[in-house]
């Protein structure tokens, strides 16, 4: 685009003015977290005064933190596993032609219709029947294979030249050969984009775990900051350094794979 | 798949026979996921809200009685619609203002893929940590949005954002729009970088000016994009649970009540699961009807799917 010098500025004047906003609310949760004062002390100030990293510390003896992050870690675990595994199986499964395929799309996509928030106490009800109430299965099982994921995938596998699948067949492999070693390898930014989605949705999920888990051992990282807040309510800047703990893994693995979370998310767009 | 017609017809047949097990293996884990946690549960739901249901006795048969109960006893359910349509309404405001970004970033400007970073950085976040950082940005002694307005004289004494009932929604929302922003801006880029450039040479090359090619070229074209915003904003106004749960609870009063956080109380809270499945319906049909008048609004066949949720 053409454009002149003074319009070039006036955009990187709206844009800076933008980020900063957009950034305010880091710097107040990290600034807090590392006050030394009473956080309540008015006017607050804008720098912290000799910044220490007690709190952090704190965290740790105000609640179970440790079993907290376990639990996360397994149902992340759990949930990136079966996205991977069955979202990739179920892709497969969609490049090929086969009687009720048309039916089984259309599965998936009203599916898509279906929030999660409107089955709530239904799921409630599946789950507790299975036996999977307070269980790391139960709470990562709905999140174990998503639909946006699997047409990720199939859109990637479809990507593939067929010759080379034809070259693989005749040399004897078998399907799941195939799969392993010419489709999966060849799909790397679908697998990323599986990976990361699959880990940002069970990390940050909180209504789910919510429900299905009164156990204070099996619940996850959201359930202990909102159980903190209720306990102590804003009285303590360990609240905050908590809240910066558990926000630094889905930061950082944005800023890592930008581009293949991107993706994910706008996959849902370009495809109906 | 082709398969070769050279090949003896039962031998055919038993490798497509294997080839339909190999498929239906494939396709089970993720179909049993989805009916275990979409489809049955929308049956169920329907089912349980024409019952009595109760963990201790047999259910009976309710016909409409929680559908009437609904409309004609519940204000906190014509509350929490009031405040979910509010939330609707904001998110045009915030569609346009991710629009603006959107075309701000979307050029050889130096730095476009730092700011577009920065405002899309709080997309993946926690919403409960998010929650938590906007209940203490809004706090009256130590939050900064009260140090700023008092700094600047623009008032005298610290509004208690949260616990004010004129207030607690808009607040609400401005920490769900700065959540979403970054979304909506991905969103609208992808689109924008779907336009083909031609058609804007073309517009040049005849003279029509810049503001002209913004109506006629670009915000047609944006339709589909502007659609699956409108969805994913739909949505979120009636779905908002952890942020209202962390920030308000619903409160003050249920001045923030959202239709989620009502069936999640009076599910898990006072154990009606038949009445908040009634309730789970009415807002999965209010939902439905509002994306069918957004596709409308879009110019119909808009071919967008919400991403995700």
């Amino acid at each position: 685009m053409r454009a002149k010098p003074a319009s070039i500025a006036l955009r990187h004047l709206a844009l800076i003015l933008v980020s900063a906003i957009m950034l305010v609310p880091f710097y107040w949760v990290i600034k807090t977290s590392i006050t030394n004062e009473n956080i309540y002390a008015y006017p607050p100030r804008i720098l912290p005064v000799s910044p220490h990293l007690f709190n952090f510390v704190d965290v740790w003896y105000f609640i179970p933190f440790p079993r907290y992050l376990l639990n996360s870690v397994i149902v992340s675990m759990l949930a990136v596993a079966g996205n991977v595994v069955f979202n990739a199986m179920a892709a497969y499964a969609l490049t090929k032609h086969f009687v009720g395929k048309q039916t089984v799309m259309l599965l998936f996509l009203s599916c898509m219709l279906v929030p999660f928030q409107a089955t709530i106490i239904p799921a409630y009800l599946v789950t507790a029947n299975l036996g999977l109430l307070n269980t790391y299965l139960g709470l990562a099982l709905p999140l174990m294979s998503t639909i946006v994921c699997i047409f990720v995938y199939k859109a990637a596998f479809e990507a593939v030249p067929h010759s080379l699948v034809d070259a693989a067949r005749i040399d004897g492999l078998k399907e799941r050969q195939i799969i392993l070693r010419v489709l999966m390898p060849l799909s790397k930014p679908a697998i990323a984009t599986n990976v990361i989605l699959a880990f940002i949705w069970s990390w940050n999920a909180f209504l789910w775990p919510l429900i299905i888990t009164r156990e204070p051992l099996m619940q996850t990282l959201p359930l202990g900051l909102a159980r903190f807040l209720s306990y102590l309510e804003d009285s303590t800047g360990a609240l905050y350094a908590f809240a910066v703990m558990v926000l630094a893994p889905s930061i950082f693995v944005f800023l890592m794979a930008q581009k293949e979370f991107i993706r994910g998310l706008t996959s849902g767009a370009t495809k109906g | 798949m082709t398969t070769r017609t050279d090949t003896p017809t039962n031998w055919y047949q038993r490798k497509r026979t294997r080839d339909l097990a190999l498929i239906s293996c494939f396709l089970l884990p993720s179909l049993a996921i989805f009916f275990l946690y979409r489809i049955l549960p929308l049956f169920w739901n329907a089912v349980l809200s024409f019952e009595y249901w109760s963990p201790l006795k047999p259910t009976r048969f309710a016909g409409l009685d929680h559908y009437q109960e609904i409309f004609f006893d519940d204000d906190v359910f014509w509350q929490s619609l009031a405040n979910s349509l509010v939330f609707v309404g904001a998110a045009p405001v915030a569609i346009a203002l991710a629009l603006g970004i959107a075309l701000l970033v979307n050029s050889d400007l130096k730095g476009a893929a730092v700011y577009r970073a920065i405002v899309f950085l709080s997309y993946p976040l926690m919403t409960v940590a998010v929650g938590i950082i906007w209940r203490w940005m809004y706090d009256e002694r130590g939050g900064i949005i009260n140090f700023a307005l008092r700094s600047a004289g623009i008032i005298d004494t610290p509004i208690p954002f949260l616990q004010s009932f004129n207030w607690a929604l808009p607040s609400v929302i401005v920490a769900e729009v700065w959540q979403i922003l970054g979304f909506y801006m991905i969103i609208l880029l992808t689109g924008l970088q779907a336009v083909p450039t031609h058609l804007y040479e073309a517009a040049s090359v005849d003279g029509v000016p810049r503001w002209a090619q913004f109506w006629r070229i670009t915000l047609p074209l944006l339709r589909p994009s502007l659609f699956l915003c409108a969805v994913v904003g739909i949505l979120n106004s009636f779905t908002s649970f952890d942020l209202i749960y962390v920030m308000t609870g619903g409160g003050p009063g249920h001045a923030t009540e959202l239709l989620i956080t009502h069936i999640y109380k009076t599910g898990f809270g006072q154990t009606r699961f038949d009445y908040a499945a009634a309730l789970t319906i009415v807002q999965f049909v209010l939902l439905l009807v509002l994306t069918w008048l957004a596709n409308r609004a879009a110019g119909g066949n808009a071919g967008g799917q919400a991403a995700g949720r």
